[in-house]
């Protein structure tokens, strides 16, 4: 079992996909989007974010490209392919069905 | 899901090819985010200090760079991990490991060309040796169904030596084929192995040459399996009496050098011994039986002779037979005991407690070799070997892998996983193992290509010999053993580095002094076993190699240089049973080769030196025998005058033959010292009588004993003497004698006079065996100089092995001290106390392997008798020569490192790391 704060593996990768869903962003803002959970409940080691979107996007289930920030530096973009939005689906799916699973035994006790 | 990985695949294609601009892309991306991680904590520290100015504030700034960093994680290590993704990783730090292990082991030459070597020379004999057993145990003899294919053999019961595949005489096979019901086909053959009858002299058109032939039932192809490739073989009633018993088979080999493998020369006729046959197949090129060089076959017809009741006694004949589909090896050995049996109590006064064995033809050609106990042996030697190369190459990687705590230990505080240490040890321990096994393979080839030019005493174990390759299986069995065994101490070490704390590591070389008994434990162990094992294969070895050089310093007995020899057999029909014409012939050839200004003497015997000579009966006077086959044996040579001086054996005693000892003369004989001595001790044996064979001589005469010579070995190595007998040519003339012809220049250059001068006489008799005396003796060793030679080579090699691992590993660990050196010698110690300390460890170290190793070593006396046969003269000689070379070498192990640290300046030792 993860220790309090830590993502469980396996999760990273949904949020990531989440976060895109809204939309095209680079590394930082993706990073922003998943701490700005009350009490930083999910603070991620940062940099562990860049072998996971590297490792998406060598799945296929993103595409990147490199384009001009807010403040105009150079940052490159990620975003959702179609195989990403079905994975991403299916995911959610997933975690739903298994913190209901959860849930139900939590509340049996 | 294919999909998915096609696209993974050609993402990652594109990435190796932009690798750099990957690299790039990578370093810019995490850039990017730490700075805009580290302009918002600066921000938000600003917003909550207040103003700009504040000591506070700018503190605060100049800790954003690091808490972003923090924050972020390991930069270096989120890189790597990001680009492994992209690259082929494993196949790229392969390359990496491959690179950094060619610059590893060029840095330290002396380990890498120690390693290289070891391997080489470990896995080369090793791949000979196992090659050489394979070639010559597991290859199938090349019949049909050699599985099915049986040799039936006689069992004596008087049990001496090859009693189990004694011959067979004719009525046993008439009946044996009559009353066997296991069997499809059975065959009879006569390889002449008591008789000089196969051997044919062969005339026609080509100058006449000599062969060795073998009579045959007319089915002996067919049970074979061997179809002929040109022709056919027998028919049913060629091997009858009453036929036309007069057609030939020819070998492969004698239809390409006699008829230039010419299609046509079926039906044309040869003579055989003077005889006119006809040619009627010719059999293919890869057949052939065992040691056994048969040219041409001609069918085997039974006289009645040979049917006589009495006849039953004599054996000379093998039997093939051919096992019925349904039948087993076990089933037909049933049946044929039973048949033995019957046979025995039908006929006692000839088969009495005889019996029969079955054997398959490859059982019986290994048991015929008799190379059971060499193989073994030689396997024995070869596998000492490779124990020691694995001692070796653990010994020297244990010392590198300790030398190179530091920089592993370095590697694991950056962040190298276990795997990756390993990797990287496995890499380079890959690169040795390849050159090693390399270099191995050639060493094979090489010395397999020189052991089959060695193997030539006769066609047969030449065309045998030239079947000899590396067998590939047997190259990666011994390959994989030493890669296993280097792989492992490889290995092992890495484990442990990254099981312990880095910092322990780092810190232990750079401060400590003498490393304890504990870390060391395993080197010493090694050492001590490896002197061990050292002692104990140089020993073994030495024993070989003396009794090697015994047999090539064992005086022949005569002057064996410059001599040339050749053997006339008369075959023609004009010599039969003449031995007028017979004696005449071989005087006027001897005359002949005198008339030659090369020739300083010529003389002929009916048996070479060193050819195994026959044996003859005799009786001693005074000392009558009871039965004809109580009376003693003797060696036994038919010689013209002159022998003696042509070969340079000495006359001790009375005086040599002369040409008026002739037919009408009375018979006399001459005996050598071995003969007095044993039948004559401490008498005058001149003037003395014997009886020679007196079984088989009209009247039995008496010979008088008219001279004694020197002794002649008969076979090399051999240590007493056997007695021998000479009785003058021209009084038992015989047709078939050997020229020894003493030459001023070289004997090879007289080779072709000799054979003019011959026929020059009776141009149609097949001169054969033209060879010098030397070639003569090294041929009489029938492959012993190889098995010598081999032993003299593997215990050569084990010897340089052993010396360069010991003074490898023993080298090392003094080294090891020279920190220690350098502390005793500033704190006030003599070099020469320190050396002394040194060298007192060294040699504890030396003298428990040498015990260990001597104890053992006191075995093999008789471990080597239980194999040859032969006690090694001077075991206790040899073992302290050995002993001697393994103190030598372990000493100057020991005394030179240890004599150049102590010689360093004792800062420098101090500063040793």
């Amino acid at each position: 079992m993860a220790t309090e704060g830590e993502l469980l593996p396996g999760t990273l990768d949904m949020l990531i996909l989440k976060t895109l869903n809204r939309g095209p962003a680079h590394g930082y803002a993706i990073a922003e989007f998943i701490q700005q959970a009350p009490d930083e409940a999910l603070r991620v080691e940062e940099g562990a974010l860049y072998p996971a979107l590297h490792r998406l996007e060598l799945r296929a289930l993103l595409a990147s490209e490199w384009g001009a920030s807010e403040n105009n530096r150079r940052a490159k973009y990620y975003r959702l392919t179609r195989a990403g939005r079905k994975q991403l689906a299916q995911e959610t799916a997933q975690w739903r069905r298994m913190t209901a699973a959860i849930a139900r035994v939590m509340q049996t006790a | 899901m294919l999909r998915a990985w096609l696209t993974n695949g050609w993402l990652r294609i594109k990435a190796l090819l932009r690798r750099r601009q990957l690299d790039r892309d990578l370093e810019e991306e995490l850039r990017f985010h730490l700075a805009m991680r580290e302009e918002k904590l600066r921000a938000d520290a600003m917003g909550v200090g207040g103003s700009t100015a504040s000591a506070n504030a700018r503190v605060e700034t100049s800790l954003a760079h690091s808490a972003a960093r923090k924050r972020f994680g390991n930069v270096t290590l989120l890189k790597e991990r990001c680009r492994e993704m992209w690259t082929f990783a494993s196949l790229e730090s392969f390359f990496q490991d491959l690179r950094y292990g060619f610059r590893m082991l060029h840095k330290s030459p002396g380990f890498t060309a120690v390693a290289v070597l070891t391997l080489a020379l470990g896995i080369g004999a090793n791949t000979i040796v196992l090659s050489m057993v394979s070639g010559l145990l597991l290859r199938p003899p090349s019949v049909k169904d050699p599985d099915s294919l049986m040799i039936v053999c006689s069992k004596d019961p008087a049990n001496v030596f090859d009693a189990v595949r004694a011959h067979i005489s004719v009525d046993d096979y008439l009946d044996w084929r009559a009353l066997s019901t296991v069997f499809s086909g059975m065959a009879a053959a006569d390889f002449g192995d008591f008789s000089d009858f196969n051997v044919f002299t062969i005339s026609g058109d080509a100058p006449p040459e000599r062969a060795d032939g073998a009579r045959i039932s007319y089915n002996f192809f067919q049970v074979l399996g061997i179809p002929p490739i040109l022709g056919r073989s027998f028919l049913p009633d060629e091997d009858r009496p009453g036929h036309d018993n007069n057609v030939v088979v020819l070998s492969n080999d004698i239809w390409h050098s006699r008829f230039a493998s010419d299609p046509r020369v079926l039906g044309r006729t040869v003579l055989l011994n003077g005889k006119r046959y006809t040619i009627v197949g010719v059999l293919p090129s890869s057949f052939r039986l065992w040691d056994f060089d048969a040219q041409i076959w001609i069918p085997l017809v039974f006289s009645p002779d040979d049917l006589r009741p009495a006849a039953r006694a004599s054996r000379n004949l093998r039997v093939f037979a051919r096992l019925k589909p349904s039948m087993t090896e076990k089933l037909a050995s049933g049946e044929m005991a039973a048949i033995a049996q019957r046979l025995s109590q039908a006929h006692p006064e000839t088969n009495k407690n005889w019996g029969a064995t079955v054997m398959s033809l490859q059982e019986y050609s290994i048991a015929d070799a008799n190379a059971g106990p060499a193989l073994v042996s030689l396997m024995a030697a070869a596998g000492f070997v490779l124990l020691i190369a694995c001692a070796n190459l653990a010994g020297i990687l244990l010392a590198r892998n300790s030398a190179r705590r530091q920089e592993f230990s370095i590697r694991a505080v950056l962040g190298a996983g276990r795997l990756r240490l390993a990797r990287q040890l496995l890499t380079e321990c890959l690169l040795l193992s390849a050159a090693g096994a390399g270099l191995g393979i050639l060493f094979a080839q090489a010395g397999i290509r020189a052991i089959v030019s060695e193997f030539n005493w006769n066609a047969a174990v030449i065309a045998l010999a030239s079947e000899f390759t590396i067998d590939t299986r047997v190259l990666l069995l011994t390959a994989g053993v030493c890669v296993f065994t280097a792989l492992i101490l490889a290995i092992a070490p890495a484990m442990q580095f990254a099981r312990r704390d880095p910092g322990v590591c780092l810190g232990e070389s750079g401060r400590s002094a003498t490393p304890g008994r504990q870390r060391h434990r395993l080197q010493r162990l090694l050492v001590a076993g490896q002197i061990a094992l050292s002692l104990i294969l140089l020993t073994g070895a030495g024993f070989f190699v003396e009794e090697f050089f015994q047999e090539i310093r064992a005086a022949t007995g005569f002057n064996p240089s410059h001599l040339l020899t050749a053997s006339v057999s008369l075959r023609s029909l004009q010599y039969f049973g003449a031995p007028q014409r017979e004696s005449e012939f071989y005087e006027s050839a001897l005359r002949q080769i005198r008339t030659s200004a090369q020739a300083q003497s010529a003389a002929a015997t009916s048996d070479l030196p060193f050819t195994f000579p026959g044996s003859i009966r005799f009786v001693l006077e005074g000392h009558p025998v009871a039965k004809p086959s109580d009376a003693p044996l003797s060696g036994y040579a038919d010689i013209t005058p002159g022998y003696f001086q042509t070969l340079g054996v000495p006359l001790l005693q009375g005086r040599a033959f002369t040409s008026s000892d002739g037919p009408a003369s009375s018979p006399v004989a001459i005996i050598d010292q071995a003969f007095a001595a044993r039948y004559f001790p401490g008498e005058n044996p001149i003037g003395r009588h014997l009886q020679i064979d007196p079984t088989n001589r009209a009247g039995a005469p008496w010979s008088e004993i008219i001279g004694v010579v020197g002794d002649v070995k008969d076979f090399l190595g051999e240590s007493k003497p056997r007695p021998h007998l000479f009785e003058p040519f021209l009084a038992h003339p015989t047709g078939t004698m050997s020229f020894v012809v003493r030459t001023r220049s070289a004997p090879a250059a007289f080779s072709d006079p000799l054979r003019q001068a011959i026929w020059a006489t009776d141009a149609g008799q097949a001169v054969s065996d033209v060879k010098t005396m030397a070639r003569v003796i090294s041929d009489s060793g029938q492959g012993d100089n190889i098995m010598a030679y081999l032993m003299a080579g593997f215990s050569a090699l084990a010897l340089a092995l052993a010396g360069i691992g010991i003074y490898g590993v023993l080298s090392y660990l003094v080294a090891q001290r020279t920190h220690e050196i350098g502390i005793r010698m500033a704190l006030g110690a003599e070099p020469r106390q320190v050396l002394a300390l040194v060298l007192r460890n060294g040699m504890l170290l030396i003298g428990a392997g040498l015990v260990v190793g001597f104890l053992i070593s006191l075995a093999l006396p008789q471990v080597l008798r239980a194999a040859f046969g032969g006690i090694p003269r001077n075991a206790m000689g040899i073992l302290g020569a050995a002993a001697l070379l393994v103190i030598v070498a372990g000493f100057s192990a020991c005394y030179v490192p240890a004599r150049r640290a102590m010689r360093a300046d004792p800062m420098v030792a101090l500063r040793y790391e």
